[in-house]
């Protein structure tokens, strides 16, 4: 189906070169996951596939593909449409009508199918990415994740043979997330389509028939996801995040390799490994240890609605104490980031009110409020003006009519602490995601502000750049700084954050320590959020462990028992 | 923040076909361009206020008042002080000039509201649609709908960066006219920027879905000709008869003024 020889691709203008050599044959029906650190060149890889490299794209191109037996080079993209469907990581630049269901039209309109094919590709499409309900939407106003599951309906309503999707899923919720997977493989039994998906979450490539790690250029490993996957440590240096089971099964030096939590849980068992209950009261001691300041944040009674009829925010009431690490989950659509803009003054209550500090935000200008507030956004281009790195972080401070020696401080502490300094006289635009995100972090930091409010700060980073994002929020915490970030990661929930808000519709369903709230799968099942791996495993063995360390830690290996000789 | 200007409503006017409203559009544009007295153009502007209230779109005119209230005053006293006439009042002003200005301002403003009326009441699709119907090929249809869309697009760029400015304390309400424009130069670097990383993808994107890809496309849309139709396309071809022939005898004019 999909055919690559002696691949290379070289950016006109651009420094390296992007792909250096690939040789790849896809089969048709096949499912491939593709995997790799950022600037690995797989973005690139896809563009080659139906031709926007080298037809749209501007550079040396070298060697051949071939899709659905037609080479790239000999055949104008258009024509492609019907055999391959690319689904970019901007999702939101391929979205251009004012319907959705006129979003899922486009493509089979241009191919000429008549009226009552028409219809049945947009139904069709729509259902399989669970939005048919959206029909009559505007594009523009859904949320992160409904436009992401649209632009690929509005690529699926052509039927193509083989599905590219470059990192499909980074604004999902978990069982978005699912969801989107199973309705891919749905589609490849039923119509036997060839898939290849760029991904971070190692989670998900366990389903697929091929993993391929791709680094500098090169593909550096292919295989099943086991035989790939199997190696956490290597995985770790190439950017990708090893399998949370396969790490358990390694640290308890088990041969066997487990990848679910079912076969962690049986191997368990039949090692007879039992839970400390020592341990376990330890760990809940620590969470009730946790020592806060006084409440900084007060949101009470608050509703927002940005439509008449549909309210995006219904009653909603919080307390942050100083010091606190507050991670905010919920459904694409549940009303966190509206939340998160009433925090800082950017939305105003329609009804209730917001206090920081005590104070009534309504009564604040931008310029004190943005010191006791920072607002990361979601993404960083949206904010990032300057041309110089250190200008875009001394930016906020230079509005607080601080002395120029003060700006200059604070910008150094800000950009040491992400880790920017050296890169001070950079061009933001040549940073690569991640390091605008950090770029984006320290420019909020550098206003010095009590509580930091994150958006999503780890969405599209690969896992050596989430490992150093999250590093840089907990030192943040560390240092006094209140946190709350919204996120779509089960598993960094768990890892970082001491308490936890799910939200569902505007309200808050659930708020409390983090291990109580995910001692509770019922109600985050209702928010539609799924647990990670190693606490869903050590629920099924009676508690409820938050991280493979704190499991390994609880699992009580004392009790010598004869069946523990597999 | 809701950006685009068509309101998805389910009116006698929604329901026309694109090329009707397009039809209404030019007639109302003629019936302000055919007069200069102030008392012709107000009544051509309740013609169109008259409609757009049937469109339930006048609530739009809200998003743009202060730009027709500029508008309005600019042309008013730019023709009032350039046009000539007989009857001086004061310095370069005559009654009859201030008359044609204020004719002029009404004519101006009438004749955005009609367009505001009508994208208000019509997708980008159909007004794509509805121009392909009259004879315009695809391309040159749908570049123009295209641009329609990005409107919208770019401001709601502008909003997102105005708000992550604000976010590290950008005063946007803060000293005069002059320091306020100054502080949204920042916002147009990440606008620009977007802007053509997103038209390049876009276009990319567009080739990736077949745009072009067959001599003949069809439109999920359907647009026809039904009972409406008829009955607004009789009713503005009176309109028109009428204005034209108060027009040839000589009304709406005003006396005195030299141009």
């Amino acid at each position: 189906m999909i055919s690559l020889k002696g691949v290379r691709f070289h950016y006109k203008n651009a420094g390296e070169e992007v792909l250096k050599g690939i040789d790849l044959q896809i089969e048709k029906g096949e499912v491939v996951f593709l995997m790799g650190p950022s600037g690995a060149g797989k973005s690139t890889l896809c563009a080659t596939l139906n031709g926007l490299i080298p037809h749209l794209i501007r550079g040396n191109f070298q060697g051949e593909v071939e899709v659905a037996g037609k080479k790239t080079r000999e055949v104008p993209v258009k024509e492609f449409a019907p055999h391959v469907g690319l689904v970019f990581q901007d999702f939101e630049a391929q979205l251009f009508c004012t319907t959705v269901e006129l979003e899922a039209a486009f493509g089979p309109e241009n191919l000429g199918l008549d009226r009552e094919e028409l219809k049945l590709r947009v139904q069709e499409s729509l259902d399989s990415v669970r939005m048919g309900r959206f029909r009559k939407r505007q594009p523009a106003n859904l949320s992160g994740g409904e436009k992401q599951r649209l632009a690929l309906a509005s690529v699926l309503a052509m039927r193509p043979g083989a599905l590219v999707l470059d990192e499909p899923t980074t604004d999902l919720d978990p069982l978005g997330k699912s969801e989107l997977l199973q309705a891919l493989r749905t589609l490849r039994e039923k119509q036997g389509m060839t898939l290849l998906m760029v991904e971070h979450e190692t989670e998900e490539a366990l389903s697929a028939d091929r993993v391929l790690l791709m680094d500098q250029g090169k593909l550096v490993a292919q295989g099943s996801p086991l035989e790939v996957l199997r190696d956490g440590k290597a995985l770790a240096e190439l950017g990708v995040r090893p399998l949370e089971m396969m790490e358990l099964s390694s640290r308890l030096k088990v041969p066997a390799t487990w990848t679910t939590p079912e076969e962690a849980h049986q191997g368990i068992q039949s090692m007879g490994l039992g839970i400390s209950k020592e341990a376990y009261v330890k760990l809940q001691e620590r969470d009730r240890d946790r020592k806060y300041g006084e409440v900084v944040l007060e949101v009470s009674k608050v509703s927002y609605g940005y439509e008449k009829g549909t309210p995006a925010l219904k009653d909603v009431c919080l307390k942050v104490r100083r010091g606190e690490f507050l991670a905010v989950v919920g459904q694409n659509g549940s009303g966190k980031t509206t939340l998160m803009k009433h925090l800082n003054g950017l939305l105003k209550p329609q009804s209730g009110v917001v206090l920081v500090n005590g104070r009534d935000i309504r009564k604040e200008k931008p310029s004190q409020l943005s010191r006791k507030v920072g607002l990361v956004f979601q993404n960083p281009d949206h904010q990032i003006f300057a041309e110089r790195v250190w200008d875009e972080a001394a930016f906020g401070p230079g509005l607080q009519g601080l002395s120029p020696k003060e700006v200059g401080e604070r910008v150094e502490q800000a950009l040491q602490a992400v880790g920017l300094l050296e890169a001070k006289d950079e061009d933001p635009f040549v940073l690569t995601k991640g390091s605008r995100q950090r770029l984006a972090v320290a420019s909020v930091l550098a206003t010095q502000p009590e509580v930091i409010v994150l958006d999503e700060p780890t969405t599209g980073l690969d896992y050596r750049e989430l490992a150093s994002m999250m590093e840089l929020i907990k030192g943040l915490n560390d240092a006094g700084h209140t946190i709350l970030m919204v996120t779509h990661s089960m598993p960094l929930v768990a890892a970082h954050a001491q308490r936890t808000v799910v939200m569902k519709e505007g309200r808050i369903l659930k708020d409390g320590p983090t291990r109580e709230v995910f001692s509770d799968p019922a109600s985050l099942k209702e928010a539609f959020l799924t647990l990670p791996p190693v606490v869903s495993l050590s629920q099924r063995l009676g508690f409820t462990a938050l991280t493979v360390d704190e499991l390994v830690g609880c699992l009580n290996r004392e009790i010598p028992n004869p069946k523990s000789q597999i | 923040m809701e950006l685009y200007l068509y309101q998805d409503k389910n009116t006698f006017f929604h329901r026309l076909d694109p090329r009707t409203k397009i039809w209404a559009m030019l007639v109302s544009f003629a019936l302000l361009l055919l007069f200069q007295d102030p008392r012709f153009e107000l009544a051509g502007l309740l013609v169109i206020l008259v409609y757009g209230a049937l469109a339930g779109s006048l609530g739009n005119l809200k998003k743009i008042w202060l730009l027709l209230l500029l508008i309005g005053l600019l042309s008013f006293l730019g023709w009032a002080v350039m046009a000539r006439g007989t009857t001086p009042l004061f310095w370069h002003i005559t009654r009859e000039s201030l008359l044609y200005g204020l004719g002029t301002a009404i004519k101006i403003d009438a004749m955005i509201v009609a367009g505001i009326v009508f994208l208000s009441a019509t997708r980008n699709e159909e007004v794509a649609l509805g121009l392909i119907r009259l004879g315009l090929p695809y391309p040159a249809a749908f570049a123009f709908s295209m641009a329609l869309r990005l409107v919208p697009t770019f401001v709601g760029a502008g909003f997102t960066a105005i708000e992550a400015q604000r976010s590290r304390g950008l005063d946007l309400d803060e000293g005069n006219v002059i320091q306020r424009a100054q502080k949204h130069i920042p916002l147009l670097a990440p606008i620009f920027l977007n802007t053509i990383r997103s038209t390049n993808q876009l276009a990319m994107a567009l080739e990736g879905r077949g745009f072009g890809a067959r001599k003949k496309r069809t439109y999920y849309l359907q647009i026809g000709f039904k009972a409406g139709d008829a009955v607004l396309f009789v009713l503005s071809l009176a309109l028109l008869g009428l204005a034209v022939w108060l027009r040839i005898k000589g009304w709406g004019l005003i006396p005195g003024l030299k141009m």
